[in-house]
């Protein structure tokens, strides 16, 4: 046994189990589920404690379980029914079964030691010691055997529905036009959410739950947009943060869950700044070289106008671009440079003289807004 | 030549002294097991412990040291009645690796534990407040030891009873506190019901605001009825507890100021775990010295 090692696959047969219908839940707009279970499943705990009068049942886990299906029952129906935003069906259901599982103790068991922390709620760093043992033999931490069984569930559900999952997720009315109910493939997708939280709730514990369903699916979406893609991206990202947070829990001697969890918030930073395509980087660098090109623009077609105007000397004065485009010296350089780089115009004497070439873009920016140059310039004529 | 001659010397004289003083290595959860423990285990043990001082059980948290303590270590002692919640699972489940686990809770007289109102089955795990069963519970520890490590049987047997005089000393000390106090007042109120077995042992009455369960919630009920008995009977004081937070007996003491009658903070009782290693209130007598002072003083004012 080496329980390093082991928490290690754990936490990275977790991470991808949680992932994976978890990225549904980001498209779906849904990302709060997993936390709204954490705390709507109480009154299934409470529920199964009064029938079985014992806080080590394994009842109290199962009725945490059908409660969690209960709840993502009602959030579907909600949604269904259309009347109702998604987080907000998510904020109406589970504050209400909190309560009733908070007045049920209040009055029929304030002296119980009953909560969900107490019952339900594992702990990575304990997960290696609760171990199946068969005949004398070792074969390993049930963690890995429970996580693992929910984990290959959750694929084949994927797999065998991938098609009807994209439709359902992303048009759910042309799923419905195309002949088949979403609602099926919502509420089986929903059951899978409610079954993969409450049976990771027991190993790792809710904020490393909730932290798996929605980070690793934002960063792989904040990549690419291609579902299949961002499913595997998901998966790749939940296992390297997971090993990453373990060595540095290792390192800190600290909480597994909480430094699995800061590993999650880093990557996510990371991606969001220096994502290829939807990074903040990325955007900025766009934003930028479209200012440039639109100030280019700007100035061919001001220069173009002005062709054969009389006062073509003086519009087309080097100063002139301060004054009549409002630009700085530095950002009227740089423009010029790059005209002149791109064969656009020359510079003689101070003056701006258009290049055949520099004509012909103008004229092209001028048709792609809807002016048609030529018989601008024949009303100058 | 001689150096290395030295070196090797050196070497088993560290390797020979290594099999004659190799510690036990116990982990214990709550840090009045860990007392215990240290006390009768003295320096034939290496005592770890997993809840510090001001850590209530049920918001412990667990780092990656206390895994590899448990991993290394050769016997763990726990509370046992659900105390240590999920985790008790776990650690009763601890002798399949091959470690001795051991709930110090263990075979306590039927008639002792404090049943959970409607529920038989169910004990109140706060054993440590009757000096008289936590004197059991330290034979626990000293059978696993002894068991353990016969050899230091003896050893065992020694400090145990030097602990246990501790104990006794301490149970007098409390009684002597007790009886100075008049009947019609000793009643105990305070945020949470973890002093039910100190109630039973020494005849107090105790009246908490919230149940064990932290996710129990205290209705304007509870706060009403409490504040007219404390009015009613004229209560002196009432307490605080130092793991659980002082706005729930504050409210309290608002409630009971409007009925008329001013009820005074009598002090902060420690409940889930000891005081702070390098005070007075770091072993268990200490801090059960601390406690009855603090409510003596609070209702004979």
């Amino acid at each position: 046994m080496n329980p390093q090692l082991e928490i290690n696959i754990i936490a990275s047969i977790v991470s991808v189990a949680c992932a994976l219908p978890g990225v549904f839940l980001i498209l779906k707009k849904m990302a709060m589920m997993s936390d709204a279970i954490s705390h709507s499943i109480l009154p299934g705990i409470v529920l199964a404690f009064f029938i079985t009068n014992n806080l080590n049942s394994p009842l109290l886990i199962f009725g945490a379980s059908l409660m969690g299906l209960f709840t993502v029952f009602l959030v579907e129906s909600l949604n269904k029914s259309g009347r109702i935003k998604e987080d907000a069906s998510i904020g109406v259901v589970f504050p209400l079964l909190f309560a009733i599982g908070i007045i049920l103790i209040t009055q029929f068991a304030g002296n119980v030691h009953l909560d969900t922390d107490a019952v339900l709620l594992g702990e990575l760093a304990f997960a290696p010691f609760d171990r199946i043992f068969i005949n004398g033999a070792d074969f390993g931490p049930v963690a890995v055997y429970v996580m693992s069984l929910i984990l290959l569930i959750n694929l084949l559900f994927i797999l065998l529905f991938f098609k009807e999952l994209k439709i359902t997720t992303f048009d759910a009315g042309l799923a419905t036009a195309l002949g088949f109910s979403p609602w099926i493939i919502h509420y089986s997708l929903m059951a899978s959410v409610s079954i993969t939280a409450v049976g990771a709730f027991n190993f790792v514990g809710v904020v490393l739950v909730v932290a798996y369903m929605i980070i690793p699916g934002l960063c792989a979406n904040l990549i690419t947009d291609r579902l299949a893609l961002i499913l595997i991206l998901s998966a790749v990202y939940g296992v390297i943060c997971s090993i990453l947070g373990v060595q540095l829990a290792f390192f800190l001697a600290g909480s597994i869950s909480g430094s699995i969890t800061t590993v999650l918030g880093m990557a996510f930073l990371i991606t969001y700044i220096f994502s290829p395509e939807k990074g903040i980087l990325a955007s900025y660098g766009r934003k930028k070289r479209l200012k440039v090109e639109f100030a280019l623009d700007t100035l061919l077609i001001h220069l173009n106008n002005h062709m054969k105007s009389p006062e073509r000397i003086k519009e087309s004065g080097v100063p002139h671009l301060k004054n009549h485009l409002g630009w700085n010296e530095k950002f009227a350089k740089k423009i010029l440079e790059r005209g002149i780089k791109k064969d656009l115009f020359s510079i003689e004497g101070g003056i701006i003289n258009l290049s055949k070439n520099g004509i012909g873009k103008a004229q092209e920016r001028l048709s792609a807004i809807g002016i048609n140059s030529l018989s601008e310039e024949e009303r100058h004529d | 030549m001689t150096e290395k001659r030295m070196y090797i010397i050196l070497i088993v004289f560290l390797a020979v002294s290594q099999i004659f003083l190799a510690k036990i290595k116990v982990v214990s959860t709550t840090s009045m097991i860990a007392d215990m423990v240290k006390n009768i285990g003295g320096d034939k043990i290496e005592s770890y412990r997993l809840m510090g001082p001001g850590i209530d059980p049920h918001l412990y948290k667990a780092t990656t040291s206390d895994m590899m303590q448990i991993y290394t270590a050769e016997i763990i002692f726990f509370n046992g009645l659900h105390l240590e919640g999920k985790l008790s699972e776990i650690l009763e489940k601890l002798d399949e690796i091959g470690k001795i686990s051991k709930a110090v809770s263990d075979g306590l007289s039927e008639e002792k534990l404090i049943s959970i109102e409607g529920f038989a089955g169910l004990k109140d795990p706060h054993i440590w407040f009757d000096v008289g069963i936590w004197r059991e519970a330290a034979v626990n520890v000293r059978e696993t030891l002894s068991e353990y490590d016969s050899e230091n049987r003896a050893y065992y047997l020694d400090s145990w009873r030097k602990y246990d005089e501790k104990l006794i000393d301490l149970d007098t000390y409390i009684r002597e506190k007790v009886e100075k106090i008049p009947g019609n007042l000793r009643v105990l109120v305070t945020a949470h019901d973890a002093f039910n077995y100190f109630g039973k042992a020494y005849g107090f009455e105790v009246l908490g605001l919230q149940g064990i369960s932290t996710s129990s919630e205290i209705g304007t009920a509870d706060i009403r009825n409490l504040s007219d008995i404390i009015a009613e009977r004229k209560i002196k004081a009432i307490f605080v507890e130092t793991s659980v937070p002082k706005r729930n007996i504050e409210a309290l003491k608002e409630a009971v100021r409007h009925k008329g009658f001013e009820v005074e903070i009598g002090g902060e009782l420690f409940s889930d775990s000891l005081g702070d290693l390098g005070t007075p209130e770091e072993s268990y007598t200490g801090t059960f010295k601390h406690n009855i002072d603090t409510i003596f003083n609070g209702l004979m004012n």
